[in-house]
Parts: C-alpha cells; structure tokens; sequence
C-alpha cells in the first residue's frame, strides 16, 4: 500500500510539472506583457525597469525557476490588472465559486441520478426514453443559452428570481441550474449504464435466484456498487465546476474563479491566468490522488494489479 | 491680445472677473459659486459593461481613453474639468483658473474648505503632487512641456511651460483625456503606494468609495463634505458583462442605469414603455491601415485605400448597430471638439470601388492578414469583412480584449505583422489637436509608427506652436483635409452608444442623465443625478 501510495504521489507530482510548464510556456508565447504592466505614459527605460522589476528580462528557464519556486511557497505573482496578489484574488472568488459549484453539484446529482436509476431499471421503456431524450438535452445545449432562457422565463417574465449577482439563495438557482444541468445529463448517462452493467452481473442474478424483492436488489446490491464511478464523476465534476464555470458566471454576472480567468485571459493578465490554472491542476490532481487511495482501500484488487 | 479675445469670448467667461498685472495678464480667468445643501437619499445602481479595472480609480493611471471618466467622476475631482456644455473650463476643486495671455503658465486657486473623503484638506501641495506624479497617457507631453510647478500660498498653485501651451487648459480640463489635473490625497497615496491606493483610493469628489470587489463592485456613498449637493446616498456599479442581462436588470429595477445595449437587444428597449433609452451620439468609427506608408503594402495605393471607403455600406452599419440612431457623418474626428471640422457623407458605390481597384492593379482584389475591430464591437469588425469581400479584399477577423487592444496600438507596426486593418473607435473630448496627437501622429500614443504622414506632422507642429486663432484653425482645418482627401483613414460612422435609464430615475428626457456627447457618453455629474421618490 506505501508503495502504490508513493508511486501514485510521484505521478501526481509529475503531472503538476507537466502542468506548469504547459502554462509557463504557453501564456509566454502569447507576446511580450510589459506593454500591459506599464502605465500608458511609460517610456522605453521605463519599460526596460518593468522587464528588470517583474524578471522579465531573464532567460525562460530562470524565470521559470523562480515561478515554480513562488509557486511552492504559495506565491502566484501579482495580477497585472488588478495590481494585487493571485492568491487573495483567488481565495476571495473561492467562497462564490464553491457555492455555485456545490448547488450546481447537488442540482446534478438530484436530477441526474434518480433518472439514470430510473432509466436503467425500466430499460427500453418510455421512462428510459425520456431519460435519454434529457441527456441529449442536456449535453447539446449550451449553458449559456440555457442561462439566458432562464433569466427571460424566470427574471424577466415571471419574475421570480433575480437576473444575476449573489447575495442570496434566490440569486443562485439559475446560475446553479446552467451549471449542473450539463453534469446531470452526463450522471445520468453513467448511472444508467453503470447500472445495467452491474444489473447484468452475476451477484444479481444470485440474488433474485435467493428471492429478495426487487427493491432490494436494486437498492442495496446493484446502486450501491453502480454509484461507485458515478460519485468519482460528480466528484471530478465539482471541481471542473468551481474552476470552469466561465460562460455561466459570465452570463449571471457571478464573482467566482471562472469570470476571474475569463477576464485574466482577455487582459492578458498572465500571473492571474497562471495561478488559477495552477491551482485548478492542483486540486484536480489531488481530488484525483485521494479517489486513487480511496479505490485502494476499498479495493485490495486495484493496488495489487498496479 | 488676439489671444485673449480668443479667449475671453465663451459666454461661460463673460461673467469671470479680470485679474490684473505681472505675468498673468488676465485674459482667461474663472470664479465658481457656491453650493445648496440637499440630503442624499436612495440608491442607485449602474450595470457597467466590462469588468472593473481598479487602475482606474487612479487618475494618474489615466490610459487616455474615455472609460476611466466614469469612475474619476464620482470618487474624484479635478480642478476645472468637463461639464455638460463646458468642454473643459468648468470651475470643481478650483474656484479660480487663470490661463496666461502668453499661454505659458496656468493658475488654479482651490476653493476654500474642499476636503478628502478622510477628511484631510486638499491642498496647493496636493495639486503639484498629483501633477507631477502622473503617470498617464499624456505623461510624456506634460512632462516635456512644464518647466515647473509652483505654490504661491495656501490655495494657489501655478505651472509655468518651457513654451506656449494653448491646448494646455483643454488638456487638463478634459476627464476622457487626461488625469494630471485630477487630485489624489499626496500624503496617503505616498503612505500606501499605487497598488494598495486602488484598492482602497481616496478623493475629493462628490462619492467615496465604501467597499470594493476588485473587478466585479464598487459601493459608493455620497460624500457630505462635497461642495455641491449629491442627491443620492449609495450608488454602487456592478459589473456585468452580458449586454442581455444587463437589460434584464434595467427591467426589473436591479440596475437604475445600464450602459451599452447590443443592437440585437435595441427593439426590445425601445418597446418597453418603462425604459429610456438614451443613444448617445458618441464616438466616431474609422478603418486604419498600419504600415500603408510602406510601397510594400496594398494600402500604399490611394486608390485602394478609395475603393474600401465605396464599399462601405455605412447606412446599413448605422441601422443594425444603432437601429440608425448613429450618425454618418465624414469626418473621423468628432465635430464638436475645437476645430473639429464636419465633412459630407462618403457614397457607397460598389461598381466605382471594384473600378478603382482594377485600376490599381487589383482586378482580382488581394487577401490581408486580420482585420480588428475596437472590442467589444466584434459584430461591427464582420459588417466591414463582408463589405471588403464584395470588391475582393478577403481577410479574416481577429478580437481582442481591450487592454490587449490598446497595448497593441501603442506598441506600434511591431504588434501588427502582417496586412492589418484596424477599425478603430474613439471620442476624445475638448480638441482635434487631442485626436491627431494621439492617433495620427507618428510618435503619438496610439498611432506609434503606425502611420507616419511626415507633411502633415510638420504641419502640426506648426499648429503647436503657434498662437494666433485664425493661423492655428486654417492648419487645423488642412491637415483634416488632406487626411479625409487622401483616405488615410477611412470614416465609417458615428455611433450611438446605446444606454437605458431605468424607471427609478427622475429624468423627463435621458439628456438628463446623459447631458451630453460634447464631454463624455456616460452618465453624469453623478451628484446631479435623483431619483423619483426623492422629488
């Protein structure tokens, strides 16, 4: 178990580098920043000591170095446009974007699970029909049509919920609604075929050869181990969710992590753009580390066939 | 003496009492009045159209551009500044301007008892401090021009000039343009530095800054110790950058004020009984061709550069931009700037262009690189694409955000490699010498080495330094001439920049809140502006 713990770290580890240089490299390439860091009235020396003050003016793989050594030391550099630090930007984002993510998470899974169930259990039936007809749905639209559908019925017509902004629970429904409604059409996906594979099974089989009622089945040997892979899926979905929520936060105007790397990208502001990406690989790949660890408690079979 | 004529004759200085002796003869001298208390109430809320730079609630980050006046407006003020018909002389921190006969030294004299939003008194030093320290667009030309500052008493502050500056009061005096003369508390902008002073920035003007979500709030109050009166106790801008949600807010009284409606989105404005709709006539539109001084370059050719302009379809621009509400006028200059010549309406003539470009060796018309648009108006970037592609000028559309934009402008033809067109859109305020410095001339802040137009930049240095009236608007007036004859920039239209003006807010016609394009498209004065349930 330490040793799969440890190689699982090492990969971890190699995928942050991976990661890093990704960004490192390809936010450089995308021109020369100093235009946007100096003050409109700047003249050619004073562009020079912005290139020597942010270190700029060194060669690739030394500002690189000092890049990666900031970033272990929790420095992500200062946002050009915002003239403050990465990290208290994103940590004061963090809280909205958390929120949006679990509501949205919630939404999914409330929705995208029952019906996957349902749709598995009565296969080829109406019900399995509609259950597909929804996850078309929900895959094929785009979110930022959906939010701009919800705000007309829900805002603007109806008037029930605000446009856009946060503050309230009221203001999180539609913005949690565009977001989720795409992962609940992929759980639902998942929990349908996850859960016709374990109906196939032969543990099943077993257990209506022993006569339990069909509930029983259903409800304590099949979902039980179909939700194994479709919890990973939410799991991984949250965190896409708190990262890349980009067009939804745009469209309720919601001050979370994805307007900040939206308008990042737009500025060119690449210390913002760098930090959140960096952040966002981090918490995927530890999410990812921890589900790995998890399956191989669970799980002696995982660890010992890796 | 033909200056202070020149001068003296606005009606707004009619009334101004004539200082007498020494180096400052007189001839251009203003006194504001006094203020009726009034007590704010209320709240208003603006859905602004970007996100939220703080670097502009620093007017010494001022970027030249229109889009920090709105926020210099409010948190604060400058010592004569634009105001609805005024272009540039109304009396705010100052209560006394005096502009030299000989236009080489300006005197502010500061108001008595004008404090910052801590408390602290705005003082001469203040003044010189934030003059000396600014460091934006125009920077570079202040810093050149001044020979120095000085404070002659306790609310007096004089800059002298190495030369005569005629431009030098409209300049200062214009909140779209230049920052220099907007004054920031010295002492706590030098206590907590640039980056810590936007985030938590100290003004003079008539709404200080409560709290701040960098990038997507701004909550302001009104501040009492202004000496005009505010009418509206808290006022917060909200960042949204969907054009629909912004409309959706204005209807459902979320937001008081909302700014830039999509043309898409105009009818649906303008069927709700409940909204004003308020299009600004406001910047002008025209293409660019970086480089075309080059041989090399297939804008080099007048005749090509004649071919565009016919293909244009400049009406129907107008109409699905602005639901025609825009003008097309042909100058790229506004009209109502100093100088600022009119021009009549360029044809549209797709036959003539093709000809043309036959003419100019280019039957089968030529392929650029990007044609870019000013973001956001992407939408405007593929109207002229497809006007191009109908005499063969074929070329793809590149968009970018707005600080990338204009860093790109001022980096000149290095930023732009390739064939570029630019379709560029502007309102700067006060005078035409603002737009040619800026855009035309080779060396300017945006035009860079983009366009060098070696004549006519002699011609403008002549203009500079000239004194006499007539001599400066004949020069004014041919370097316009030539640059619209020779089609080195091509006019497109003046746009309607489309806002709405909620329910809430006391306005009989939306000049009330948008007084007028002369000075800026945004709403203001910010302390004018009332609501409703307060009359």
């Amino acid at each position: 178990m330490t040793r799969f713990i440890l190689r699982r770290t090492l990969y971890a580890l190699v995928t942050l580098f991976i990661l890093s240089l990704t960004i490192f490299t390809v936010i450089r390439m995308t021109g020369d920043p100093v235009t946007l860091l100096a003050e409109p009235g700047a003249r050619t020396e004073d562009l020079d000591r912005i290139r020597a003050d942010w270190g700029l003016d060194r060669p690739w793989p030394v500002q690189y170095l000092v890049f990666a050594r900031n970033v272990f030391t929790g420095d992500l550099g200062t946002s050009f446009n915002y003239q403050m630090p990465v990290s208290s930007l994103y940590f004061q984002r963090l809280p909205k974007s958390l929120e949006l993510a679990a509501a949205a998470t919630l939404i999914s899974v409330l929705l995208g699970i029952p019906a996957g169930l349902i749709a598995a259990v009565r296969v080829n039936s109406a019900w399995d029909n509609f259950g597909k007809v929804i996850a078309l749905f929900g895959l094929a639209v785009p979110g930022f049509w959906l939010g701009l559908v919800l705000i007309l019925v829900f805002s603007v017509w109806l008037r029930w919920l605000p446009t856009s902004g946060s503050g309230s629970w009221r203001h999180l429904i539609m913005p949690a609604l565009a977001l989720g409604w795409y992962f609940a059409a992929s759980l639902l996906r998942l929990t349908r075929s996850s859960m016709l594979e374990v109906m196939r099974s032969e543990y099943i089989k077993l257990a209506r050869l022993k006569g339990l009622p069909g509930y029983a089945v259903i409800a304590i040997h099949a979902f039980k181990n179909a939700l194994i892979p479709v919890l990973t899926l939410a799991g991984i979905n949250l965190v896409i969710m708190i990262n890349a929520g980009v067009i939804i936060e745009v469209i309720f105007a919601w001050p979370g992590i994805g307007r900040l790397l939206y308008e990042g990208i737009f500025q060119r502001d690449f210390p913002l753009v760098q930090g959140i990406v960096m952040l966002a690989g981090v918490m995927i790949v530890v999410i990812n580390l921890m589900i790995d660890m998890l399956y191989a408690c669970i799980d002696p079979r995982i660890r010992l066939a890796r | 003496m033909a200056m202070v004529k020149r001068m003296t004759r606005r009606k707004v200085i009619q009334a101004a009492a004539v200082a007498a002796g020494g180096l400052i003869a007189g001839p251009f001298l203003r006194q504001a009045g006094a203020a009726a208390a009034v007590k704010p109430e209320g709240k208003m809320t603006l859905a602004w159209h970007t996100n939220i730079a703080p670097r502009w609630l620093d007017p010494g980050q001022h970027d030249g551009t229109a889009t920090p006046d709105n926020f210099l407006n409010a948190l604060h003020d400058g010592l004569i500044k634009n105001y609805k018909k005024e272009l540039y002389d109304h009396l705010a921190l100052a209560d006394q301007f005096e502009f030299a006969e000989d236009a080489t030294s300006a005197t502010f004299r500061l108001r008595e008892n004008v404090h910052f939003h801590d408390g602290s008194p705005v003082t001469p030093e203040d003044v010189k401090w934030s003059y000396e320290n600014y460091r934006g667009a125009w920077a570079g030309v202040l810093k050149e021009r001044t020979d120095r500052t000085v404070i002659l008493d306790k609310r007096t502050v004089r800059m002298h000039f190495k030369s005569p500056f005629l431009d030098f009061p409209r300049l200062i005096g214009t909140s779209n343009v230049c920052g220099a003369g907007w004054v920031v508390p010295a002492k706590y902008f030098q206590k907590v530095g640039k980056d810590r002073f936007v985030q938590k920035p100290i003004g003079a003007g008539p709404y200080k800054l409560v709290s701040q979500e960098p990038g997507v709030r701004l909550d302001f109050e009104a501040f009492d110790g202004y000496y005009a009166p505010v009418h509206i106790k808290n006022f917060t801008i909200l960042s949204v950058p969907e054009a629909a949600t912004r409309l959706a807010m204005l209807d459902r009284e979320e937001a008081d004020i909302i700014y830039y409606i999509t043309g898409d989105l105009v009818p649906k404005a303008m069927k709700d009984p409940k909204l004003m709709l308020a299009p600004v006539v406001s910047g002008n539109w025209w293409l660019e061709f970086p480089g075309f001084m080059d041989p090399k370059s297939p804008f080099h050719d007048k005749r090509v550069r004649q071919a565009i302009s016919l293909a244009i379809d400049r009406d129907a621009m107008n109409q699905a931009e602005c639901a025609g509400l825009g003008r097309v006028d042909g100058n790229w200059i506004n009209d109502d700037v100093e100088y600022g010549m009119g021009w009549p309406k360029w044809p549209h003539d797709v036959a003539r262009a093709r000809k043309l470009m036959a003419e100019a060796g280019y039957p089968n018309g030529f392929t650029y690189d990007w044609l870019t648009p000013a973001p956001p108006y992407y939408s405007r970037g593929e109207r002229i694409i497809a006007d191009l592609q109908k005499i063969g000028i074929r070329g793809r559309m590149q968009s970018m955000e707005r600080g990338v934009y204009n860093a790109r402008r001022q980096a000149g033809l290095k930023a732009w490699p390739g064939t570029n067109i630019i379709l560029v859109g502007a309102r700067i305020g006060a005078t035409w010498a603002n737009w040619y410095e800026s855009l035309f001339k080779c060396g300017g802040r945006l035009g860079a080495d983009a366009i060098c137009v070696k004549s006519l930049d002699e011609k403008f240095q002549k203009y500079s330094s000239s004194t006499k009236p007539a001599e400066r608007k004949q020069l004014a007036e041919e370097i316009q001439r030539e640059i619209l004859e020779n089609y080195y920039f091509v006019p497109v239209f003046r746009h309607a920049f489309m806002n709405g003006i909620g329910p809430r807010i006391a306005a009989k016609e939306w000049q009330d809140v948008f007084p007028t394009a002369l000075t800026t498209g945004y709403a203001y004065p910010w302390e004018e502006i009332k609501l409703k349930s307060s009359l």
